[in-house]
């Protein structure tokens, strides 16, 4: 039914794990904390490779040369940082709501850690193969606004809270328009199963044929993970780092973390609805596709977020309420309208 | 019916974009501005008492770290205060130098200006740009007087050393330059959408305003008044030189950076012309090795970088002034904090510090 | 800087105001005024047409230790003349008219100059210090200035009085 290397190697994994224990309920259970695991690796790791890739490339948009001073080329100097992350100081303000202050990065993790499951990295290799997986892909993205809005609230300090005030302002402006953007992929394919949108681009990518949604979508993917230039939850030369302006040490690198992994997110997500996901020319095999768009997309949304000045909070929302969602409903229809002329001819 | 209520949001002394350590207690409702309040004296260090401790030749060091990033213009201030106070006639060639320099230094630090407001509406990547370039200016004083940023090179009498060919030579350099940089500055943020959204129409002081606030340099310009002290005193060398100075419209943020950008390619048009008419003779008047002004006062303005930078300087007949005053530019044009935040949103207060461009050694002095 | 106000025009200031006067030797002489008159002739200064000094260029005080003598620039952009205006003031307790009443432009100059200076400008919006600490209380640029001790008191950053050398 699937080919590829990554299927056969689980599938072997999983035959290996049936002839040693046999019962298949914990043969199950093993194999999806197996491939949690890897997933969480994929994670962390790719938050390491993020740091030092960001701040490469963001060195070469502004003609500096970068870090280049820890390991051949400063290739280590994004471990460096999180060991110096590690030795920093835990300073906890008074003041405090401590619960929803501790709680916050650990929960803003959790969302940007869930969606992985959701993912289709080659064909037939996604964790859960959901019925409504974009529905709950998206669902579960959304829930990052609350522990940005908790720490905010928790810090006890104004730039905090502004920040978190910020968060639902924005997720309220641009969930909708991106929900609706999405729409049009949902109606095309006919499913809101991963695989199945997968599956359905492997003739014509989504792009070609979802042009306004792609659009509507990179920039409400923008928004969506904090990126410049709508980085206004964070806006440091206004309110200093927003909701995590207070913390310190490992919890400020969890949220760090979390927002490498949403912008690894959003590159995913963007390869997966509208580049094809796994799908290219034979001649790879389909992970190895699926990580260089991922890739490409991601680099794309750097260069975006360096070359950009940060839009301001009225403008931006009234763009996400009054341009974005009009052009959305209307995508939704035109796409309405070409799957009836489609069906008919 | 929710009930709001407005707090006070203290920006400063440390904030990422307060431009050193000037405090802003902006007061909210929600996040629009109702009234910004800035606090100085962090950085005061009391220069004015010192000098009177010191000698007129000594006291030139202080004046550098007023406005540190151009700090230039500070010395040719002071220098022609006291020439005028002891009546001391510069050589041509020392005018032209110092024209040369104060006008480098000018676009350096207008390099700060825009990097720094780049910077404060997020995109850092502007500010690498402006300061790449910035380093060219500072390598030419590097050339020229072995400092880079407090130069300490205009000097009582005349200039410190005489300018090298190999100076003159990278300066043409630079001037060459300069169209090109200007046109790489406007590709990457003058054409930009969201950059253009954010500075027009924000911040708006109008020509009234401008004069009420006594606000000078390039800020009073941007509202449309004609007043550049190099224009109207035409002090030093500046009588010979044709140039134009750049009038905003509508006085609000754009305003205020589109006339620094068109303030740049002037100072490039000054310093052609003065290396290009670069008289011969002596780099320094003859100046007595113990400095005595006669019995008296004297007050000199200059335009600095940020407007009017006065020097006010009672002698009593010693070697060292008895009071020297300070008029500071940027000290009096922040005056016009409070109106340009009002009415906007906390993101607007940032572009305002950016626009208004003070600079904390000189505003507290 | 332009050229001086004429010195023809000085003299009907003179006849106008009784208390004002210069000195005709100099080439560009000081206008001195009691600081009754000071506002008045401040106005007259600005409002005249054929004066019209629009511009406050600079403000400050000197201390001569017998007096203390505030110094105002002025500058009229229409007529490119300046003239500098000056009040001698008692020193152990200077008082003068706030001039933010004609230049609103002067605020931030004239709490300069009364927290380094000492001179209390009556009818200033907002008279405080600028610079120095606000629990300060010293003039740090008169001539007799003892730098003030910090101690930190309770928590607060307070000054006192230096104990004598000896």
């Amino acid at each position: 039914m699937h080919s590829g290397i990554l299927y056969s190697l689980g599938q072997s994994l999983r035959e290996i794990l049936t002839s040693l224990i046999g019962v298949p309920i914990l043969v199950d259970l093993l194999m999806t904390i197996i491939c949690a695991t890897i997933l969480l690796l994929i994670m962390a790791t790719s938050a390491l490779v993020f740091t030092l890739g960001e701040r490469k490339i963001c060195a070469f948009i502004q003609v500096r040369i970068g870090p280049n001073r820890v390991g051949p080329g400063g290739l280590l100097q994004s471990v460096a940082d999180m060991l110096k992350l590690m030795d920093k100081e835990d300073i906890v303000p008074r003041g405090i709501d401590k619960w929803l202050w501790v709680l916050s990065p650990i929960l803003l993790l959790v969302p940007s850690a869930l969606i992985y499951a959701f993912f289709p990295f080659d064909d037939g290799v996604i964790l859960a193969d959901v019925n409504v997986g974009l529905f709950l892909l998206i669902a579960i993205t959304s829930q990052t606004v609350l522990p940005f809005l908790m720490g905010g609230y928790a810090s006890n300090s104004k730039y905090s809270l502004i920040g978190g005030m910020r968060t639902v302002a924005q997720m309220l402006g641009y969930e909708v328009p991106m929900v609706f953007a999405l729409m049009g992929i949902v109606m095309i394919t006919g499913s809101l199963k991963m695989s199945a949108i997968v599956e359905a681009q492997s003739d014509v990518w989504f792009i070609v044929l979802q042009p306004l949604a792609f659009l509507i979508y990179i920039i409400t993917a923008l928004v969506e993970s904090n990126r410049p230039p709508f980085n206004i939850v964070e806006g440091e030369s206004e309110i200093i780092a927003g909701p995590f302006t207070e913390y310190t040490g490992m919890r400020w690198a969890l949220f760090f973390l979390a927002e490498f992994s949403n912008l690894m997110c959003i590159g995913i997500l963007t390869t997966t609805l509208f580049l094809g996901g796994w799908h290219g020319p034979d001649f790879l095999p389909g992970f190895c596709w699926f990580w260089i768009k991922t890739f490409l997309c991601v680099l794309f949304y750097q260069w975006v977020g360096w070359t950009f000045p940060r839009a301001r909070v009225d403008s931006m929302l009234s763009f996400g309420w009054k341009v974005l969602l009009p052009i959305a409903l209307i995508n939704v229809l035109l796409t309405g309208v070409g799957i009836y002329v489609y069906n008919v001819m | 019916m929710a009930q709001t209520e407005k707090y006070v949001l203290n920006m400063g002394p440390q904030h990422p974009s307060t431009h050193g350590v000037l405090q802003v207690q902006v007061e909210l409702d929600g996040e629009n501005i109702v009234g910004a309040k800035p606090v100085m004296g962090y950085l005061h260090r009391g220069i004015e008492k010192l000098m009177e401790s010191r000698t007129y030749v000594q006291c030139v060091p202080f004046t550098d770290r007023l406005d540190y990033v151009s700090a230039m213009n500070n010395n040719l201030g002071f220098c022609m205060a006291v020439e005028k106070l002891a009546g001391i006639e510069v050589p041509e060639r020392a005018e032209y130098i110092r024209v040369i320099c104060a006008e480098l230094n000018r676009i350096a630090s207008h390099h700060v200006f825009i990097g720094s407001l780049t910077n404060d509406l997020g995109s850092a990547t502007g500010m690498i740009y402006a300061f790449r370039d910035r380093e060219k200016i500072l390598d030419l004083f590097n050339i020229i007087c072995g400092a880079r940023m407090t130069a300490h090179y205009i000097r009582i009498g005349g200039v410190a050393a005489d300018a090298q060919d190999e100076f003159l030579r990278d300066t043409q350099k630079f001037i060459d330059y300069v169209p090109e940089m200007l046109d790489e500055y406007n590709k990457l943020f003058s054409g930009n959408e969201i950059f253009q959204a954010r500075m027009k129409k924000t911040s708006i002081i109008t020509k009234e305003m401008a004069l009420k606030f006594g606000m000078s340099g390039p800020n009073i310009r941007a509202s449309g008044v004609d007043y550049d002290i190099r224009k109207i005193d035409k002090y030093g060398a500046y009588g010979k030189f044709d140039f134009e100075v750049p009038l905003g419209k509508r006085g609000d943020n754009w305003d205020r950076y589109m006339i620094r950008m068109k303030e740049i390619a002037e100072s490039a048009k000054i310093i052609q012309q003065a290396l290009d008419n670069m008289p011969e003779g002596p780099y320094m008047a003859k100046v007595p090795k113990v400095l005595r002004p006669p019995k008296g006062d004297a007050y000199h303005r200059v335009e600095n970088t940020r407007g009017e930078l006065g020097f006010y300087i009672v002698s009593d007949g010693s070697t060292k002034p008895y009071r020297v005053h300070i008029r500071r530019p940027s000290f009096v044009n922040l005056q016009a904090l409070d109106t340009m935040c009002k009415g906007m949103l906390l993101a607007d207060a940032v572009t305002a510090f950016a626009t208004i461009d003070p600079l904390m050694g000189e505003v507290d002095c | 800087m332009g050229t001086y106000f004429e010195l023809d025009k000085l003299d009907l200031l003179k006849d106008q105001f009784d208390t004002a006067e210069y000195d005709a030797e100099q080439a560009e002489p000081a206008l001195y005024i009691g600081k009754e008159q000071l506002l008045d002739l401040m106005r007259v200064l600005r409002e005249t047409p054929t004066y019209s000094f629009d511009r406050m260029g600079m403000l400050t005080a000197v201390d001569y230790k017998e007096y203390i003598e505030m110094v105002y620039s002025l500058y009229s952009r229409r007529y490119d003349k300046w003239v500098t205006v000056k009040v001698k003031l008692d020193r152990d307790n200077p008082e003068v008219e706030s001039m933010t009443q004609i230049w609103e432009g002067t605020n931030f100059e004239e709490r300069e100059t009364y927290d380094l200076m000492g001179v209390k400008f009556l009818h200033h919006p907002d008279l405080r210090r600028i610079l120095m600490p606000d629990n300060y209380e010293a003039h740090p640029l008169r001539k007799d200035f003892v730098p003030l001790e910090p101690r930190i008191e309770g928590g607060v950053l307070t000054w006192h009085k230096q104990r004598s050398m000896s």
